[in-house]
């Protein structure tokens, strides 16, 4: 099972990202791509299969540009 | 085009008492090199002035935290919160004076640095001592010779301090996106001078505070127990281009009748190429306070004041800024690579009145282009546009029905008609 924290997002990194756009093939609950290709993320990862799509397209990422942020535990 | 209104009679003029600087008039584009002479303080003249600096300690962000001081690079970024960041973490710290003035209009920051370079340095070193940096530069924009000849000048009067890091000087790249702080980060670090996204930070990675020269001459005499300024330093357009600091209680209409504006603008473009427009009408009686601004949704950001005579085209001015700010985007991220052409193509169809060209179009390229940089570059542009639409809203819907007016883009600096 995944852990799901609650406020975790997908991020994009959008300097890295070329617009492959093999996230939004894996992982297209949480990834839509743009009219040019670039992904679009969703807002929050709300549950298990959210977290574990997100997971699916960092790893699916060739430029490395995706990563999932959970908020940080001090603030 | 709306009708020519004339000013109201003004009063006496809200004028505080400078502390910064004195105003100056400058030619309409390129560095703050004044037409007229204006000669840098010297050192001796500095501290006859203002007296001693005193040493930094981290006790400082207490008075700037009680002063309220803010960034006054354009996003008012409490100083007190960027310290306070700063001091929670442990890497290597480099402390920046940012006096890389990007936004073609604006000259204030250039200014202060040819008439004040003490001050600023003042500024720079008490920060690094309070906050314990190994290093204090000072970033200029590229082209920037005036302020790096004052600047280095200033250096050269000073004796050597034990206690302080030496100030490095160093020249950015001629760019819009030259002062922005992640690029100036990445550049004080060995890396290209172009902006990055930060993920979150390991324990011990360098830190780099980037302070405006403007918040860091403010933060020189706070330190020195002045009381707050309540000034404003403005780059404001007209015949060539106009630096003044004025106290932040004067309206827009007193700014412009002192600048000698004879006839009421229609509408007035605030903080810069990526600012906002405002309709005179709603603009005039308002103080030149960003407190107050920011309450009626608008900001002075970087202190730019670019009004827009009546009979210019307020639709065709904002398609040429958009256009500008396609072609300074720093070229790294898709949405604003492709998201920014289409932005300005979509502006212009509107401004020649081309069928097919609407609003709503216009609203949604920019939302598909809104946050996703990794810079606010894209935002810039978006909020620029959302302002014109509402702004200009009458011309922008006679442009959509076909009937574009005959009234032209006004000459603004890097923008072509």
């Amino acid at each position: 099972m995944s852990r799901v924290v609650a406020g975790s997002r997908l991020r994009v990194d959008p300097v890295a990202c070329e617009g492959v756009g093999l996230c939004a093939q894996v992982a297209d609950r949480v990834v839509e791509l743009d009219r040019w290709g670039y992904p679009v993320l969703a807002a929050d990862l709300v549950d298990g299969a959210d977290v574990r799509a997100a997971r699916r397209a960092v790893r699916a990422c060739p430029r490395r540009a995706l990563w999932v942020e959970e908020p940080d535990a001090s603030s | 085009m709306t009708d020519t209104t004339t000013f109201p009679e003004v009063g006496t003029r809200v004028r505080g008492a400078r502390v910064l600087l004195s105003d100056v008039v400058l030619d309409a584009h390129g560095p703050a090199d004044p037409t007229g002479h204006a000669r840098a303080e010297s050192l001796t003249a500095h501290l006859d002035r203002v007296g001693p600096r005193p040493t930094g300690t981290p006790a400082l962000v207490e008075v700037l935290d009680r002063a309220g001081l803010s960034g006054h690079g354009g996003a008012h970024v409490p100083a007190a919160s960027k310290w306070r960041r700063v001091l929670a973490g442990d890497g290597h710290l480099t402390v920046v004076a940012n006096g890389a003035e990007s936004e073609p209009v604006a000259a204030k920051d250039g200014t202060l640095l040819r008439q004040r370079p003490h001050l600023v340095i003042d500024g720079l070193l008490l920060t690094a001592e309070a906050l314990g940096a190994r290093r204090a530069v000072i970033w200029l924009h590229g082209d920037d010779r005036g302020a790096r000849k004052a600047l280095r000048a200033a250096l050269a009067e000073r004796p050597w301090s034990p206690s302080a890091p030496a100030v490095e000087i160093v020249d950015g790249p001629v760019h819009y996106l030259a002062g922005e702080a992640s690029a100036i980060t990445q550049a004080v670090a060995g890396g290209p001078a172009l902006p990055t996204v930060r993920r979150r930070p390991e324990p011990g990675a360098p830190r780099t505070l980037v302070h405006n020269v403007e918040t860091l001459a403010r933060l020189a005499l706070l330190a020195r127990g002045y009381p707050p300024s309540g000034t404003r330093l403005l780059t404001v357009l007209g015949d060539g281009r106009a630096v003044v600091e004025v106290d932040a209680a004067t309206t827009f209409t007193e700014l412009l009748v002192d600048l000698g504006w004879a006839e009421a603008p229609q509408a007035v473009l605030l903080g810069g190429y990526g600012g906002l427009w405002a309709p005179w009408t709603r603009l005039a009686g308002l103080p030149v306070d960003e407190g107050v601004l920011r309450g009626e949704g608008l900001s002075l950001g970087a202190g730019v004041v670019a009004p827009l005579g009546a009979w210019a085209c307020g639709v065709k001015q904002t398609a040429g800024l958009v256009a500008y700010l396609a072609s300074m985007s720093a070229r790294q991220c898709g949405p604003c690579v492709f998201g920014l052409p289409a932005l300005a193509e979509s502006t212009l169809a509107l401004a020649d009145g081309r069928r097919g060209a609407g609003v709503d179009r216009l609203l949604d390229d920019a939302a598909a282009v809104e946050g996703r940089g990794a810079c606010h570059h894209p935002d810039g542009a978006t909020r620029l546009i959302a302002s014109a639409t509402s702004t200009f809203a009458d011309d922008i819907a006679a442009h959509a029905a076909g009937r574009p007016c005959r009234g032209t883009a006004e000459v603004w600096p890097g923008v072509s008609r």
